[in-house]
Parts: structure tokens; sequence; C-alpha cells
């Protein structure tokens, strides 16, 4: 079946058979009568709204599949990632784990000895820099490792606006200072969701940690719930920053992707919550422009469960 | 563990708060034990084992990460939830990235506290049935 875009020319044929049954009208009147003209004229009408209906719906269907088809490539684009980097970690954990106990050796050595001079003194400190860094190495090698850990998502009853509005109170404390307004639009009968709460608050917490990064000063970060469709949540957070230019759009959920400076950011926010999000059986998408700003859109089934036998 | 009845353990190095909060959870049939540090957490922790811990992630000494690092470690099964009187989205993130259940930010009323603390015990107990069928 080809594909059928919005605006692809082939939808012209929608109105083939309508317009073969409207011309049938102009002989069936001279021929037969008003009448059967007539019954003509409404079938086409019928034909032509049962076939854009269910062109319609074939092309909603395609684009979703397409969506999928593009998350699960992210999925396993991660998963590679995730399993490379994680062999890289473990690698790298056991020589610092060795360099630490040597610099706590040497440090050892010099309170036993306790010279003096400004060598001495000097030597202490570089020791003690060689420590920051080792702990600076671990932070990420944990992060990495954490990152590739496969958590199973344990399902509760969550109230998905509650949840998210405690991690709105969180940022607004942080960014109202700077200038930056918290707006809500709350869908009101929410039903409660069957997700996994921390995992969950992990993936909104950092959305809202870019948003405002995004922002700097002065704009607003938004934050929506919505029924998208029956059976699924929808979480909207959206922001009035910088934006994300459009050829790193693709990107974007990539780990170790970032477009911070060296030093900031290990690049794995974004990409964790892909890969949350695909867990919760869900998927997240981001539309942006650059100078504008962004908006991530996370959409989860309402049942977890429902989404595994599914 | 017993759900309807999960163990607790405050940590914090406000007093006043550490006492209201204690006596309020003891009243709701809470198990509660209050320490005021760290250091104290973790030597109460060789003695006993909790089902939630609520912790003050800004306290002078141990700092609230180290120790929830320290806790899950020991008991990986145990829930933590994160309080803090000064809100920081980074040490939000990194505590959850550590295994938080939850970040709080103070003053935390006591019912909101409450469901947060029943919900995160009934985590434990989700957790330890997974763990029991592996």
């Amino acid at each position: 079946m080809p594909k059928i875009l919005p605006s692809d020319p082939s939808r012209i044929y929608i109105l083939v058979v309508p317009l073969a049954i409207l011309l049938l009208a102009v002989p069936l009147w001279i021929y037969s009568g008003l009448g059967p003209a007539l019954a003509a004229l409404v079938v086409a009408a019928l034909c032509f709204f049962v076939i854009s209906s269910l062109v319609r719906k074939v092309v909603k269907a395609q684009e979703q599949e397409r969506l999928l088809d593009l998350q699960l490539i992210q999925s396993q684009k991660l998963a590679a990632i995730g399993e490379l980097s994680a062999g890289i970690a473990h690698e790298i954990n056991n020589p610092l784990a060795i360099i630490a106990q040597e610099v706590e050796w040497a440090r050892h050595q010099l309170q036993a000895e306790k010279p003096e001079g400004k060598s001495f003194a000097e030597l202490k400190d570089s020791l003690d820099e060689i420590t920051r860094q080792v702990d600076r190495c671990s932070e990420v090698t944990h992060r990495i490792l954490d990152f590739a850990r496969k958590r199973d998502p344990l399902v509760q009853s969550t109230e998905i606006n509650k949840l998210v509005e405690d991690m709105a109170k969180l940022v607004e404390k942080e960014v109202s200072h700077a200038g930056i307004c918290v707006i809500r639009q709350y869908e009101n009968d929410l039903p409660p969701a069957l997700t996994d709460p921390p995992l969950l608050r992990q993936v909104v917490l950092n959305l809202l940690n870019n948003a405002a990064d995004s922002v700097g000063q002065n704009g607003t970060i938004s934050l929506e719930t919505r029924i998208p469709d029956k059976g699924k949540i929808e979480i909207e957070i959206s922001d009035t920053g910088c934006g994300i230019p459009k050829e790193d759009l693709n990107r974007i959920f990539d780990p170790f992707f970032t477009t911070k400076p060296p030093g900031k950011g290990t690049g794995l926010g974004l990409s964790l919550c892909h890969s949350i999000i695909i867990r919760l059986g869900g998927t997240i998408t981001v539309q942006s422009e650059q100078g504008k700003g962004s908006a991530f859109t996370v959409r989860l089934p309402l049942d977890y469960n429902s989404h595994k036998s599914g | 563990m017993n759900p309807a009845k999960p163990k607790l353990l405050i940590i914090d190095d406000e007093p006043d708060f550490l006492e209201t909060i204690v006596k309020r959870l003891l009243k709701r049939q809470i198990d509660a034990t209050g320490v005021d540090s760290g250091k104290e957490a973790l030597r109460v922790l060789q003695e006993q084992s909790f089902d939630v811990v609520i912790l003050d992630v800004r306290m002078p000494g141990m700092d609230g990460i180290e120790t929830l690092k320290e806790i899950k470690k020991r008991s990986p099964l145990t829930e933590v939830i994160m309080l803090t009187g000064h809100g920081s989205i980074k040490s939000g993130i990194k505590g959850m990235e550590l295994g938080a259940f939850d970040y709080v930010i103070k003053p935390a009323d006591f019912e909101e506290l409450f469901e947060k603390v029943n919900q995160a015990a009934e985590r434990k107990m989700l957790h330890e049935e997974r763990v029991r069928k592996a």
C-alpha cells in the first residue's frame, strides 16, 4: 500500500469514486428521472465521506508506525552505546580505584614524615587535586554504569498531575529569581496511571532542568498534561529558551551528545529520559526552533501492564 | 516487612522538625525513629533495618547525597525520600539517579509526606516480591 502523506498529490484519488458516481447522476437523470439521480448524488457524498475518513485513519496509523520505528532505532542505538560505554566504565573503574589507594598511601607517608618546606606543601596540594579529579572520573563512570543498568519498572498507582506539580514546585523555587515563570496547564480529570513514579520523576526533572538551562534568564517554562487518546496520557514540557538547531534535532537523544561546553553536563540526561520512557511503554518527541524554544512531549500508556500484554 | 506498618527512619538536623514529625508519625501507628545526623543514621542502620528513610539533604557534617549513597549501598531495597529546605534541581536529579524515591521541599505538608511514605513502603514491598520471585 503506497504511503499517503497529508500533502500527497495521490490523495486526489479519494475523489475518483465519488466523482464517477456524481457523473453517473447525469445520465441517470436523463434516462431514469430525478429520483435515481438524487440517489446517485447521495451515494457519491457517502462514498466521499467514507473514503476520506478511511484515508485519514491510514495516514494516522502510518505516522504512528513511523514514530515507533524511529523510537525503536533510537533505543537500539542507545542499547549498543550503553553496552559499549558500560564496558569502558568498568575498565576505567579498576585503575581509578588503584590511583585512589596510592594517593591515600602517599598522603599517609607525608603525614608520617611531617616534612617542612614549600615543596612538600605543594606536594600535598597536588595529592588533594589528584583525589578531586579521581572523584570526578568516578562520578562519570558511575553515571555511565547507571545509565546502562536496566531498571525494570515497578508499577504503582500514580497521580500524574501531582507528580509533575511536585517537580514544578522544586524547579520554580530555583528559577524564580532568574526571572523565569513556570506556567501550568493540567488536564483536570486525569485518571491515576499505572507506571513507575520515581522513573517518571527523573524524566520530568531532567526535562525541566534542560528547560531552565536553555532559558537562562527571563523566560517561561510551561507544563501541560492531557489525554491525547483513549488509554494514553501526555506530559508536555516547553520553554522559551534558545531552542535546538535543526541539524542537532535527530541527535538530541543520543548518549553523550551535548550542546553544553566541556565539563558541563555529560550528555546523558536526554538519552536517559528516552530509555526510561521506552521502558515505560511510551514515546518521547521534541519540537524546537532555534531562538524560539523547545517542547518535549512524553506520551505514556495509562496502564503499563496493558502495554506489556498488548 | 508489614506494608501497613512500615519502619521509618528520619534523618534531620533541625530538632524541632524532627521531634514534631516523629511524634505525628507515631500517632499514625508508624514505627518512626529520628536521628540528627548522617553519621548517627549509619550507626543506627548497622543495628536495625528500615523500610523507608526520610533524609534531609543539607546537613552539616555528612552530606545528604553521601548519606543516600551509603544507605543504598548497605540496604538497596530501603526507599529514601529526600527532604530539603533549599531546593536544588541538580541535587534532585543526582539523588534520583542514585535511587531516591522522591524529593520534597520543606515546609512539607504532613499529609503529603505521610502519603509519600506509604507509596515508598508499597514500592519496597513490590521490590522485595520481585527479588523473591527471581
